[in-house]
């Protein structure tokens, strides 16, 4: 029986189409798997079903009937509960209070009754009592608890809420096993009483276990509905790459086989939060993609390759000599530069001018004092003009430009004074396509005159593409190298997919 | 809002306008309030705040919530220690300055070290040593005459020294010159708006982040210091908590003067404006009998009012 079914759900955010046609069919009782790529649309799904988002197009039958799900309590209402991959949960609560909040138990419908709410969040606990650890208590501040636990704590808070049908995206990332095997009881527990369960994982192992049918998502687009029993990983990653296959002809050089003697910068069983083990080494004049999944780790070890977060162990050698990085300022000054694709957070000096925002870099390498802006510009325009920027002045405000344009000036800086190692962080987040391919041909250009080059994209064809060497990261660490023709997109995705 | 925002485009020119309508204003209500030696007397007070305000103005420019409330205290501390060690002799003026910038900086040292170090709220921490100040004043002041000024040192602030205007006032403008140098030609200046506007993004491009911080509030017990040494050469001799003055006027001057209490914009002519401004209203609100309980009010008052059009934080919707 369909319990919930989305017919040509679509969304658009500005000019980017998140979703292009969600078809889903949700029956009582089965544990329904989404699966697709990186940015693919599974999350926009989600939080459609879930009122966090609402459709531009497209309808939602709930029982058959036509729905509008106004916002997360009229999801509520209609018995839709959710798991938030990004948590949802109020550090400075108790577990309790965060368990029980979509539906807080009320004394005199104005006071919290702290023995109902107290008996009501013990009933969860209890669910996971034997994996979840002593410290998750209902008194427990959600802050104090470690990762796994604070996800189990979301959740008991989307299985509080009793709802029909229930949204899990990405509910495991952080379990050990023992844990994802007692939710899986719980979820199959569920199953037959009749819930509907929409699971979102990335671990195919978890996907294989759990779910009774799968709907790949691609590109913004549902590409199809296939029972689990009836088909393979292998013929799940099929579905997931379609047609592109063929698409992504790497256009890069041909692979480098670098001496050892060229090896630039050489990363030594490196650990820290996010990644563990990782070793790797890249050659003067090579582009080094890092792929997979979001958040397998490739973001926090650039992030910990330029200082701006410390390894727990480790090694990272420059041209052989080992790298003693504690912040940023003195990666710089041993030659590494990074772009962070979170230009807002990271990159952009908002407010100021655009000259300003070119020459910091060339200050701290040439440890000026005065800045003296006839200099300055002499420095900044043929960095700017090496990536075709366009602005109207050098004393503009940054704040005037393009995103497209602001991210290249945020790269012109590493340009004055050239680096020896440049470690890119998904550097065309949000980006227009032509200031995307004026980057991609610098980087290449880079690369060219001799320069070790990182790159960590979320977008798998600018790796396809451009990368020499790929290196698939999964749960923190590196599970496959791809170099020469093994660059496919099938090969990529099979390598992320795997079980950690 | 944005109505309001508008007219507060450019708070130099406000200030001005201000300046001169509160001018003629005093002047009608008791004549000669706007005569030459008028406005010379309350050109030397701006001045003794001016400075003040430099320090202050280069805290609040940092960011993150930059303040320092200590500066009173300073002014008061420094105050004592020039007249304690000149004690009325013009010999002891160098090394009476040294010994103000070694104090001023030293408490500015503490400042920022809390600040960046311990991370105490640049509020708590100055507030704290401001605290720390007004106990340390007492205790010095049991039994021990607080000293005089040099007669060099009162010349220097009261009597005309060239085209007329005493050297606080050429000192004043040299400050507010070296501040405009400071912020603008060089590349600690930059890193200072760097910091200011969006401080992540200045530690990625490896701006010394804690470093800048702490030279920013020992620049400011520096200021504070030399404000004391000069408010010394002012009223003759020191007396307890002679700096209390300061504190508010300082960063009302720096806001009316357009630098955000969020840092990362604005300068130093604004907040010479701003002082200006500030010590002509206080003259007003005397010349009218409101008494110093009223003036702080009225104080206060700009103060919360200027929030209104400059410097608020942003709201929930951008």
């Amino acid at each position: 029986m369909t319990k919930l079914k989305l017919s040509g759900v679509s969304k658009a955010y500005g000019a980017t189409l998140a979703l292009r046609r969600g078809d889903l069919e949700l029956d009582s009782g089965e544990v329904h798997v989404l699966i697709g790529a990186n940015g693919s649309g599974k999350s926009t799904l989600c939080k459609i079903v879930a009122g966090s988002v609402r459709p531009d197009a497209g309808e939602v039958l709930l029982d058959g009937r036509a729905v509008t799900v106004s916002g997360p309590r009229a999801a509520q209402a209609l018995g839709i509960g959710i798991f938030y991959q990004e948590l949802s949960l109020a550090d400075h609560r108790s577990v309790a209070e965060n368990i029980c909040l979509p539906d807080l138990p009320r004394q005199n419908g104005l006071f919290i009754d702290r023995t109902a709410l107290r008996a009501e969040a013990e009933r969860y606990i209890a669910l996971f009592e034997t994996v979840a650890g002593a410290a998750l208590q209902a008194d427990t501040i959600v802050g104090d608890l470690r990762a796994d636990q604070r996800q189990l704590v979301e959740i008991m808070k989307a299985l509080a809420t009793e709802a029909p049908i229930l949204i899990f995206d990405e509910p495991t990332s952080a379990l050990d096993r023992a844990q994802v095997d007692r939710f899986f009881e719980i979820l199959r527990d569920l199953k037959s009483k009749g819930r509907s369960i929409v699971f979102i994982s990335h671990r195919m192992d978890e996907i294989f276990a759990i779910g009774d049918r799968v709907t790949v998502i691609r590109d913004g687009e549902t590409v199809g509905t296939t029972t689990i029993s009836e088909t393979s990983p292998d013929a799940v990653i099929h579905m997931m790459v379609g047609e592109q296959e063929t698409l992504a002809t790497p256009q890069a050089a041909p692979p480098i086989h670098a001496p050892s003697t060229d090896i630039a910068l050489k990363v030594e069983g490196l650990t820290g939060a996010g990644f563990h083990e990782v070793s790797f080494a890249v050659g003067r004049g090579e582009i080094l993609g890092l792929g997979g999944l979001h958040g397998q780790g490739q973001s926090a070890i650039l992030k910990a390759l330029f200082g701006a977060v410390a390894p727990r162990s480790g090694e990272v050698k420059l041209a052989g000599e080992r790298l003693r990085i504690d912040s940023p300022r003195s990666a710089i000054a041993q030659g590494l530069a990074y772009v962070s694709g979170d230009r807002g957070r990271d990159g952009v000096i908002s407010g100021r001018p655009i000259l300003e925002n070119v020459t910091p870099i060339h200050a701290l390498r040439n440890r000026l004092l005065l800045a003296r802006p006839g200099r300055l510009a002499e420095k900044a325009l043929p960095a700017l003009k090496a990536l075709n920027t366009k602005f109207a002045g050098l004393s503009h405000s940054i704040g005037s430009l393009s995103g497209g344009n602001q991210q290249k000036i945020v790269i012109a800086r590493w340009l004055i004074d050239k680096p020896d190692i440049l470690l890119l962080d998904d550097p065309t987040k949000g980006i227009d396509l032509s200031a995307k391919a004026d980057l991609f041909a610098l980087i290449r250009e880079l690369a060219a005159e001799g320069l070790a080059i990182v790159l960590y994209s979320s977008e798998d064809a600018e790796l396809l593409n451009n990368a020499d060497r790929i290196l698939v990261f999964n749960g923190g660490s590196v599970s496959r190298e791809l170099s020469g023709a093994e660059r496919t997109r099938y090969n990529l995705y099979q390598a992320a997919y795997e079980a950690a | 809002m944005n109505r309001l925002t508008g007219i507060t485009a450019n708070p130099l020119l406000i200030a001005l306008v201000l300046i001169a309508a509160l001018l003629f204003l005093g002047d009608a209500l008791s004549p000669g309030f706007a005569s030459g030696s008028q406005i010379l007397r309350l050109l030397i007070v701006a001045a003794l705040l001016g400075i003040v305000a430099a320090g202050q103005n280069l805290v609040i420019l940092g960011g993150r919530e930059g303040i320092d409330l200590s500066v009173g205290g300073v002014v008061s501390l420094s105050a004592i220690v020039a007249g304690n060690v000149m004690n009325g002799m013009d010999g002891g003026i160098p090394l009476a300055i040294l010994a103000c910038v070694a104090t001023g900086a030293l408490f500015g040292l503490f400042n920022g070290l809390g600040v960046t170090l311990l991370r105490i709220p640049p509020l708590v921490m100055t507030l704290g040593m401001l605290g720390v100040l007004q106990g340390l004043l007492v205790v010095i002041r049991q039994g021990i005459p607080s000293g005089r000024a040099a007669p060099a040192l009162s010349e220097f602030v009261t009597r005309p020294f060239l085209f007329g205007l005493p050297g606080i006032i050429w000192l004043w403008i040299g400050v507010g010159l070296l501040m405009a140098f400071i912020l603008h030609r060089t590349v600690f200046g930059q890193r200072v708006y760097a910091i200011g506007s969006n401080e992540r993004a200045a530690f990625m491009a490896g701006v010394p982040v804690r470093r800048m911080r702490i030279a920013l509030f020992m620049l400011s017990g520096v200021f504070a210091a030399i404000a004391g040494l000069c408010l010394l050469g002012y009223s003759g001799s020191s007396f307890a908590n002679v700096g209390e003055q300061y504190m508010l006027p300082s960063i009302i001057a720096v806001v009316f003067g357009g630098t955000p209490l969020s840092g990362g914009k604005g300068g130093y002519t604004g907040t010479m404006a701003g002082a200006v401004l500030l010590v002509v209203l206080q003259s007003i609100l005397t010349t009218i009998n409101i008494d110093e309980s009223g003036r702080q009010m009225v104080f206060g008052a700009t103060l919360l009012v200027l929030m209104l059009f400059y410097g608020r934080g942003r709201g929930l919707r951008a």
